[in-house]
């Protein structure tokens, strides 16, 4: 009985993981691109996109890594569109990536009923898709009890999540191009006047963010086993990796941390039911609150965050002063 | 030879339609090739489309019917959102502001019961009886749209007092409390209680309830079509908003607003007023369609918005923010989603999200052909002489 709740914990935990990664790959994506100064409220969309192509091409070639790399690519191109549409042709950045979103959802509908008409690919039959996502068991790690299973036993898409959002940081903090890119969304006037290419900078940083998400609703794909139905694989995870983003103070290391914080409630919603059984004393009230109150609490919270940090005018605060500005060099 | 870009100084009206339809066109004929790819002939879909599969069928005016209850909340959400995109207030929250005044004009709905009609056998009293559905009718109509206004008007009220106090972001804010909205609406359509009078007693399951007949809007019949008063009274609050717009002061003050904040401070302005005033309005009038919607559908949904709030975003910036283009535009948009949804009954394996597609791709042309509105491209030699 004892071993019961530990197991109850543990799965508790590693579903935090398992079923959160995408939120990751979401805001460290985002992060990048509004580093850059520009707003993209297409990650809805751009996810979608990578996840149906990545998924079908995936399964066709029955490569786990040529998925990953379509994923990327589809993303990295809806990404040009939006760079395409608001760095070059000045559009506004609010409407392109709203209308990303439309279209990006439009697109993976249209493509996968498409695909469906003539015989979807189902993933129990691709030995490499199914076996590259198994769990990897990490030596000695994945040993610990409780916690072993839960953080250090998944499947390889959760560590590369990870190394993104660790390289990311450290691109962000500690290189000469990541400081240039902060410069470029503080104040892109100062940063063309010493030299720097604004167009070149917005179009890489723009194309690699939406890649990134692109690998992450590859990876929701992924975890749905590949069922198609009318509901998106996507499911407002993007809409949640906007949100976090402002959690995680445009911090590609705190988004690991906010990941975890907007995934625990998000996993509340699942297995807290199961929680409340195992522990019927402490979490048995876990049982009588309703599940959409996990589902807004993400959206509560980056709320009240917008709202204290615009109260106390944080002087580190992560926000590029030139976010959601387009930059017409005539009129600097 | 480089290449160079310069803003335009105007571009005549003609020109600019011109690049208008030729984005339009060129939207059609990209989507066109993808329907060929998948062995569908565009041709054939388009009209099927842009006809709603009415030609033919015997209950069109049935199906011209539904058309315009797609097209009258988009219509009118989108005119409210071009009033305050018109003072750069980024106003996302269409859907959050529709659904709390959807909530609020059901409440009004489904509390007030209409009046228990004594039937008297008595002569003197039969006037007074046959009056009373009447005006109880329209008090609740009334009340329901004053509800739905003032709640959602708060809901957007409060984000701009937000902004003018603190210099919240609106934009994110505004995104952040659709989804408080949304799952505030699946919470009350999903939890069984006795304070949950949203939904039906006698189901076990959670199901919304549906409102008795006091609470629909009447319709003008003519013939067997039968026009919805919503659909008038939205073609009126255009021409107000027009009217407000171009020629009060207040008009002119939000276009002062959009185009400078520092001018209009500079003019005497109180911009911070201004800008509560003309929020609140905006999503006053959000609220006002989510009241026509209810009193059309006449029973609550998790999905009542039918997405109006992200749809009129992209409405109200493809008519430039005019409100007579607004109109325009939205029937245009309503047709090309609910054509695609007839024509999905005809071609089974294109999806009705072809519209969303479609869309988008519109849309992204005309952001490209208004670039070439704004800016011209000039060629400069080497060395920078023109």
């Amino acid at each position: 009985m004892e071993l019961n709740k530990l197991d109850v914990i543990s799965t508790f935990i590693y579903n935090i993981v398992l079923y959160n990664i995408p939120l990751l790959y979401g805001t460290v994506g985002e992060i990048v691109v509004e580093k850059s100064g520009s707003l993209n409220l297409g990650v809805e969309g751009i996810m979608a996109v990578g996840a149906i192509f990545g998924y079908v091409i995936g399964c066709y070639t029955n490569s786990l890594l040529v998925g990953i790399l379509t994923a990327f690519a589809m993303g990295a191109l809806m990404g040009l569109l939006f760079a395409a549409l608001t760095v070059s042709l000045q559009a506004n950045q609010n409407i392109t990536g709203l209308t990303l979103t439309t279209f990006g959802l439009g697109v993976y509908f249209f493509v996968g009923n498409a695909i469906k008409s003539v015989g979807w690919p189902t993933m129990s039959n691709y030995s490499n898709i199914k076996n590259g996502f198994a769990d990897l068991h990490i030596p000695l790690l994945s040993d610990i009890p409780i916690i072993g299973k839960g953080l250090f036993s998944h499947n390889i898409l959760v560590y590369l999540g990870i190394a993104i959002a660790v390289c990311m940081w450290c691109y962000l903090k500690h290189t000469t191009p990541g400081l240039r890119l902060r410069a470029v969304g503080e104040n892109p006037g100062s940063a063309d006047s010493v030299g720097i290419n604004i167009k070149r900078y917005k179009y890489l940083h723009i194309m690699l963010g939406c890649g990134i998400m692109g690998i992450g609703g590859y990876y929701m794909g992924l975890n749905m086993s590949g069922s198609f139905n009318s509901a998106c694989w996507i499911n407002g995870y993007g809409w949640i990796a906007v949100a976090l983003v402002i959690f995680a103070n445009w911090s590609p290391a705190l988004a690991i941390l906010g990941t975890f914080v907007f995934g625990f409630f998000n996993t509340l919603r699942v297995s807290g039911s199961s929680l409340a059984i195992a522990f019927p004393e402490a979490l048995g009230w876990l049982a009588k609150v309703p599940t959409q109150l996990y589902q807004a609490l993400p959206f509560i919270i980056t709320a009240l965050v917008l709202f204290f940090s615009s109260i106390s005018k944080r002087k580190n605060s992560g926000l590029p002063a030139a976010l959601g500005l387009n930059y017409f060099r005539e009129e600097r | 030879m480089g290449i160079h870009i310069v803003k335009r100084d105007a571009c005549p009206l003609w020109k600019k339609a011109l690049f208008y339809l030729a984005a339009v066109a060129a939207a059609l004929v990209v989507c066109g090739i993808l329907l060929l790819a998948m062995g569908v002939n565009p041709l054939t879909y388009y009209s099927r489309m842009f006809t709603m599969g009415m030609v033919g069928n015997k209950i069109a005016y049935k199906t011209f019917e539904n058309y315009l209850n797609v097209f009258v909340p988009l219509a009118l959400t989108s005119v409210a959102l071009s009033l305050a995109f018109k003072m750069r207030f980024w106003n996302i929250g269409g859907e959050g502001q529709f659904i709390v005044g959807a909530i609020a004009a059901s409440t009004v709905a489904l509390k007030l019961k209409p009046p228990i009609v004594v039937a008297l056998n008595n002569s003197e009293f039969s006037f007074s009886v046959s009056f009373g559905p009447i005006l109880s009718e329209l008090i609740t109509l009334v009340l329901m749209c004053l509800a739905a206004m003032l709640a959602a008007g708060l809901y957007g009220a409060l984000v701009a007092a937000l902004k003018v106090k603190f210099g919240t972001n609106e934009t994110l804010l505004t995104l952040m409390l659709n989804y408080v909205a949304l799952y505030t609406l699946t919470f009350l359509g999903d939890k069984k209680a006795d304070w949950n009078f949203f939904l039906q007693e006698e189901s076990a399951r959670p199901v919304f309830q549906s409102f008795s007949d006091t609470a629909a809007f009447p319709r003008i019949m003519l013939g067997k079509f039968g026009l919805n008063i919503c659909v008038i009274l939205t073609l009126i609050i255009g021409v107000l908003v027009f009217v407000y717009l171009r020629y009060t002061k207040r008009g002119y003050e939000i276009n002062v607003v959009g185009d400078s904040a520092g001018t209009a401070h500079y003019a005497g302005m109180k911009v911070n007023r201004i800008v509560l005033r003309t929020v609140f309005l905006s999503a006053c009038l959000i609220g006002l369609a989510a009241a026509f919607k209810m009193g059309t559908t006449g029973v609550l949904s998790t999905t009542i918005t039918g997405d109006v709030g992200w749809t009129g975003i992209i409405v109200a910036w493809l008519a430039q923010l005019n409100t007579a283009a607004i109109f325009v535009v939205s029937a245009l948009i309503s047709m090309l989603h609910y054509g695609s949804v007839q024509a999905n009954t005809m071609f089974s394996n294109v999806d009705s999200s072809f519209a969303n597609m479609l869309q988008g791709v519109i849309l992204f042309l005309v952001l490209t052909a208004d670039f070439f509105i704004r800016f011209r491209i000039v060629r400069t030699k080497k060395g920078g002489n023109q």
